[in-house]
């Protein structure tokens, strides 16, 4: 239906067309988005919605067609062209970073603009007030609910204020009120002029909201029509009826008066509810519904690697998760992840499962794996070079038969396939369903998930349909059609499993007790520095009643010197770990710089060459930071393999430029470095100064903010505009850098250029950072808690001189502290993510 | 259904060559060859009598790393755990061989004790392997001072020569690392156990879905390591006739080092046993080249430096979109 308006548009897609690998995902598709109104975007799974507006948002570029934008010509956008445009876009699987907070997660997403002379947390209140949310701006996004993440997604999307607005199946994971809300926004941001495209698998959602509607199917656009001149039965009728491409096996004829070979009730876990399935021996059993609506839950659960309550009986025994795990045979959806094992053999991966078969005297024999695995591919027809090719070099078909030959070689008392014939070409697809109907006949019970209603039409004799979690439709027998499988699902308005709890956690989120706020902060990244401050002053303390030098300005002046040289190289293995990397390459950096010093800084050394002593230390650290992360970034090396090089390399330039100890440091620049302010060294004071700094800067600023963005979840970060390559290359030199700071203060320490110190300093840094509480995965941790964990370290060295105790000690201490300390951190997360899951 | 060609019987030999066991295997090949011709005395027999020791106990420390590494895990507790082998069968028996079996059973009893915690703390408490072997290192030093008190004992003589003699010519502890190696392929390509912990390395996700129990043969890993670490430990107190307490510290790096030359990823993935013990040997000799060369520890630390970046950057570096970019630069240019 041409559009009068057509020149209004604010966004026109033009002919446009993407192939992946030859394969269309979309053919020559035009589509017109016109401000102040709805536009719904409705077709079954792989009809190419999300892949056209992938288009429209940038993220993928078109094979061919073009893009008018406000009346300008595009041949593809980028993210961040996208974005300037006025595009915003909600994705289906949130961009959000779990380790930041709600407000951090909005600040790195938006704009500073946005946030010009504003409060951060009144906007931030007023952004998520705006969809409803009421959680805490402070709380970290990992605890947030699916249903509030995407809330927060959506909230963040509304905050740029969009001309276009695309919103990719956004109720999949909310509740009705959230719904209702999410309308109303929808209708509020039409109001101001914004164009919506609203993809959508639900035809009631598409009446509610839509003005327009366009149908695509198979990549290919169906029809576009005013929602107003177009029946339910017309739009269901553009959606289905693919064509038939495959033949089916002859289905299962019942026989009466038997009993079921596997019956479920009451099934429920996370993502489905009260799921009740029976299927009589012969009979394959098809889980029909949109994906996502907890199809492969479920199956997982059947497999026993859910955790589930109710019962599954197979032949009239019941069994619990464990009797299923490894006896039940899971056909995964995500072949590329979870089906095959790319680097292994085709051999290697169909015995996987059926290893102990091929057991002669307490060995595998080869003779007997070979001949029986043979003689299973070959039932197959599995086209490989040999049983040692690589299963990567196979065929998506291909492949998905040695995962069946898995599932069969190993006798599996039930067989689950979920979405099997997914990236199967037409012909495998036929033999699939033919193995699957033999295996159903042998008495096995088959239960297939496809979001291809059409295959379950033809493949299955009973089709349960899920929405939701919840079987909304049972289809037995006749009933089973693709038409009333698309209509159950689409017409559904079950709620999804997740929102009571969600509901609940809300409420009780409005009035924070005395005691919520304690959990908050033991949960929060200061609960370590805190914990490190107790145990500090009852060990200070301790130690104070047997000798009371302990607490002399000698003892505390010779901790903090050596505190110092620590602290300023843990700060920066701080910055590095909040990325998630790790530089192992800091002790021989620090111990090299002493030794480039020890060329410059001596004692009758002039002004000028103590400044180019200095200017060198601070070159070398920039070129090693930069040398670790280009073969991290370029080289991808992993961060362990790129900085035990530089710290095999770093130890060898020191070793090169003085081969034994030489070269005494300037006596008087030394004790300059380490004055001291009644008991207390200057240079402590300066590393105080830059942790609070550093602090804040992680805290409150955008480079804080993508740090740990970064370390948190990569994609994500990338996904909300965070530049990774820069931010890690700029951790990295950061990192170098400190440990130029360390470095200076170990160079007034020793006083000589000795290329055999430093190295001590990698592993003690990294202790210090552990204590602190930052994480060694990325994304969380502070600057303070370092310190506090480089003075504890240190304290406890000192404390076995006053306790008289001797080196063995001194090790078992460390040890002690580190492996308390990570074990508490752990159960602390691991409580948490309980509490998440519960 | 028709049958279309399936899938042959293999008739090629079943001993396949990995790239990793390839590329070591040539630059081993090569690193003799440039010996002979540039230091000849680095290969006559004595020095490579002297070498061949020190490249079985790193091949038999590397095996262990190895088997970590593969579950993309890291051990850095190998320090301590070498040293206090040395330390237990040096100490304990002082001397008197009747104690030395005593000794080495007490020592295997530690590893095991020292791998249960790491796969306790790994396996089971999820943490992070980093600080839970640094954790684990620390303790095993504790116990090293503990037994020594940080002084060394004279190994017993028995030790020495069942670990530093000469038989048929060759030093028994290239014996010792093929045994080793022997075993660690054995159980890792014909049990149903060793199987399963290569498939979990490979992928962990498919191994989950397959019904295999994933995180105890991620801990386990750490026991099997720490008695590999042990066996080295022991080795190495039999071949250096007054160990310190501290020998332990000169395996930290080449450990991972020549896992990563061998070919296995630091991400995980298959073990490549034999590369591994064939990295060993090449490092080893690589040190020994540079030294009969005159040059300064200095530039033998650099060399070995060289040689893991060029080692980690065969496998990581996508060369052929390297040299197409660079073609495409070239070709820029021209016009």
């Amino acid at each position: 239906m041409p559009n009068a308006k057509a020149q209004d548009a604010v966004m026109q897609l033009r002919s446009i067309s993407k192939n992946y690998a030859g394969v269309a995902a979309l053919t020559e598709v035009s589509l017109e988005i016109l401000p102040g109104e709805v536009h719904a975007l409705l077709g079954e799974n792989g009809a190419g919605k999300s892949t056209l507006m992938n288009v429209a948002s940038g993220t993928v570029a078109p094979s061919s067609g073009d893009l008018l934008v406000h009346g300008k010509e595009y041949s593809s956008l980028t993210p961040a062209l996208a974005a300037s445009l006025g595009i915003a876009i909600v994705h289906q699987h949130p961009a959000v970073l779990p380790d930041l907070t709600v407000l951090e997660n909005i600040q790195v997403a938006l704009s500073s603009d946005i946030f010009k002379g504003q409060v951060a947390e009144k906007l931030g209140a007023e952004i998520l007030a705006r969809v409803g949310l009421k959680i805490s701006l402070r709380q970290r996004v990992e605890e947030l609910t699916i249903a509030q993440k995407h809330l927060l997604e959506i909230a963040k999307a509304l905050a740029t204020q969009p001309k276009i607005l695309v919103l990719d199946e956004p109720t999949a994971a909310l509740g009705q009120d959230s719904v209702e809300l999410l309308f109303s926004l929808v209708a509020n941001e039409v109001e101001r002029g914004t164009a919506v495209v609203y993809i959508t698998h639900r035809l009631a959602e598409v009446r509610q909201v839509a003005q327009r509607v366009t149908v695509l199917r198979d990549g290919k656009l169906r029809a576009t029509s005013l929602i107003s001149e177009i029946t339910d039965a017309e739009l269901l009728a553009l959606i289905i009826g693919r064509e038939l491409k495959s033949s089916f096996p002859p289905k299962h004829t019942t026989t009466a008066d038997q009993k079921p070979n596997l019956s479920v009730k009451g099934l429920t876990g996370d993502g489905f509810t009260n799921v009740d399935l029976e299927a009589f021996p012969g009979q394959i059993i098809g889980i029909a519904g949109v994906v996502g609506n907890g199809q492969s839950e479920l199956l997982k659960a059947l497999a026993g690697q859910r955790e589930f309550t109710g019962t599954i009986e197979i032949n009239g025994e019941e069994k619990l998760a464990p009797q299923l795990n490894g006896r039940a045979a899971l056909m995964p959806a995500d072949r590329q992840r979870e089906g095959v094992i790319m680097r292994m053999s085709v051999r290697e991966n169909a015995s996987l499962a059926a290893l102990k078969k091929f057991k002669v005297r307490g060995f595998l024999s080869r003779k007997v794996e070979d001949s029986t695995v043979q003689q299973t591919l070959t039932s197959l027809s599995v086209k490989a070079a040999s049983q040692e090719a690589p299963v990567s070099s196979l065929s998506g078909g291909n492949q998905q038969k040695v995962v069946m030959a898995r599932a069969l070689l190993s006798d599996p008392i039930v067989i689950l396939a979920d979405e099997p014939t997914q990236g199967v070409d037409v012909g495998a697809r036929a033999e699939l369903y033919e193995i699957l109907r033999e295996a159903s006949a042998r008495g096995i019970p088959v239960v297939v998930a496809s979001s291809d209603a059409k295959e379950l039409e033809g493949l299955c004799d009973t089709v349960y349909v899920l929405s939701r979690g919840h079987v909304v439709r049972t289809l037995v027998a006749d009933e089973n059609s693709e038409e009333k499988m698309i209509h159950a699902a689409v017409t559904s308005t079950t709620q999804a499993v997740r929102i009571e709890r969600a509901n609940r956690e809300q409420a009780s989120g409005e009035k924070p007790s005395l005691r919520d706020r304690f959990s908050r902060f033991m949960k929060g990244d200061y609960a370590p520095p805190a914990l490190l401050a107790l145990v500090m002053v009852v060990l200070g303390g301790y130690i104070f009643t047997l000798n009371a030098n302990y607490l002399g300005a000698f003892n505390i002046s010779s901790i903090l010197i050596l505190v110092t040289a620590l602290g300023f190289i843990a700060l920066g293995q701080t910055v590095v770990m909040m990325t998630g990397g790790i530089d192992l390459a800091v002790g021989p950096l620090a111990g090299l710089l002493v030794v480039v010093a020890s060329f410059f800084i001596n004692d009758e050394s002039p002004l000028l060459s103590i400044l180019l002593g200095f200017i060198t230390m601070i070159a070398v650290s920039i070129v090693v930071g930069l040398v670790n992360s280009s073969l991290i970034r370029f080289g991808k090396f992993t961060a362990i393999a790129a900085t035990l090089t530089t710290y095999i390399a770093l130890g060898g330039f020191a070793f090169l430029l003085r081969n034994n100890p030489g070269g005494y440091i300037n006596g008087g620049l030394a004790m300059l470095i380490t004055t001291k302010l009644g008991p207390i060294p200057a240079a402590f004071v300066v590393l105080v100064l830059a942790t609070l700094g550093m602090e804040f800067l992680l805290r409150k600023r955008r480079w804080g903010w993508q740090l740990r963005a970064v370390g948190s979840n990569e994609e994500s970060a990338r996904r909300v505009g965070v530049k990774v390559t820069r931010t890690i290359i700029g951790a990295y030199v950061i990192s170098a850098l400190f440990t130029s700071l360390g470095g200076v203060m170990l160079m007034a320490q020793i006083g000589i250029g000795d290329a055999s110190q430093g190295v001590g300093y990698t592993l003690t840094s990294i202790t210090a950072v552990v204590l602190g509480g930052t994480s060694l995965l990325g994304g969380r941790g502070t600057f303070v808690g370092t310190l506090m964990g480089s003075v504890l370290l240190i304290q406890v060295l000192n404390s076995t001189v006053f306790l008289g105790l001797d080196q063995m000690w001194q090790y078992i201490l460390q040890a002690l502290l580190i492996l308390v300390a990570a074990v508490i951190f752990s159960i602390a997360r691991n409580r948490k993510m309980a509490i998440k899951q519960a | 259904m028709a049958q279309i060609s399936a899938v042959q019987p293999s008739k090629v030999s079943r001993v396949q060559i990995s790239k990793g066991l390839l590329t070591v295997l040539v630059s081993t090949g090569m690193l003799f060859l440039l010996s002979a011709l540039l230091a000849p005395s680095s290969v006559v027999p004595g020095t490579l009598l002297g070498m061949l020791p020190f490249a079985a106990i790193l091949g038999i420390v590397g095996l262990g790393q190895m088997l970590v590494i593969q579950q993309a895990g890291i051990d850095l507790s190998v320090p301590g755990a070498v040293s206090l082998a040395i330390v237990i069968v040096s100490h304990e028996p002082n001397g008197d061989n009747s104690k030395l079996f005593g000794a080495v059973v007490m020592a295997l009893g530690f590893a095991v004790v020292a791998g249960l915690l790491n796969a306790l703390l790994i396996g089971v408490m999820s943490l992070n392997p980093i600080i839970a072997t640094l954790g684990t290192n620390a303790l095993l030093f504790g116990a090293v001072l503990g037994i020594s008190g940080g002084t060394p004992r004279t190994t017993t003589t028995l030790l020495a020569a069942i670990a530093g003699g000469i038989s048929f010519g060759i030093p028994n502890a290239v014996f010792f690392v093929l045994a080793t190696l022997l075993v660690v392929v054995i159980v890792l390509r014909k049990t149903v156990a060793g199987r399963r912990y290569e498939a979990i390395g490979a992928s962990a996700p498919v191994a989950r879905v397959s019904g295999l129990h994933v995180k105890t043969h991620q801990g386990l890993a750490y026991v099997w390591a720490q008695l590999l670490y042990c066996t080295a430990g022991i080795v190495l107190a039999g071949v250096t006739n007054q160990p310190t307490a501290f020998q332990g510290n000169a395996y930290m790096l080449p450990s991972v080092a020549v896992v990563v030359l061998g070919g296995t990823s630091l991400l995980g993935g298959r073990g490549l046993p034999a590369a591994t013990v064939l990295a060993a040997l090449f490092l080893t000799q690589l040190d020994q080249f540079v030294l009969a060369l005159g040059v300064p520890y200095a530039v033998r630390t650099l060399v070995q430096a060289a040689a893991l970046a060029i080692g980690v950057a065969i496998y990581t570096v996508d060369w052929p979109r390297l040299r197409a970019s660079l073609k495409g630069l070239l070709s820029v240019e021209k016009p």
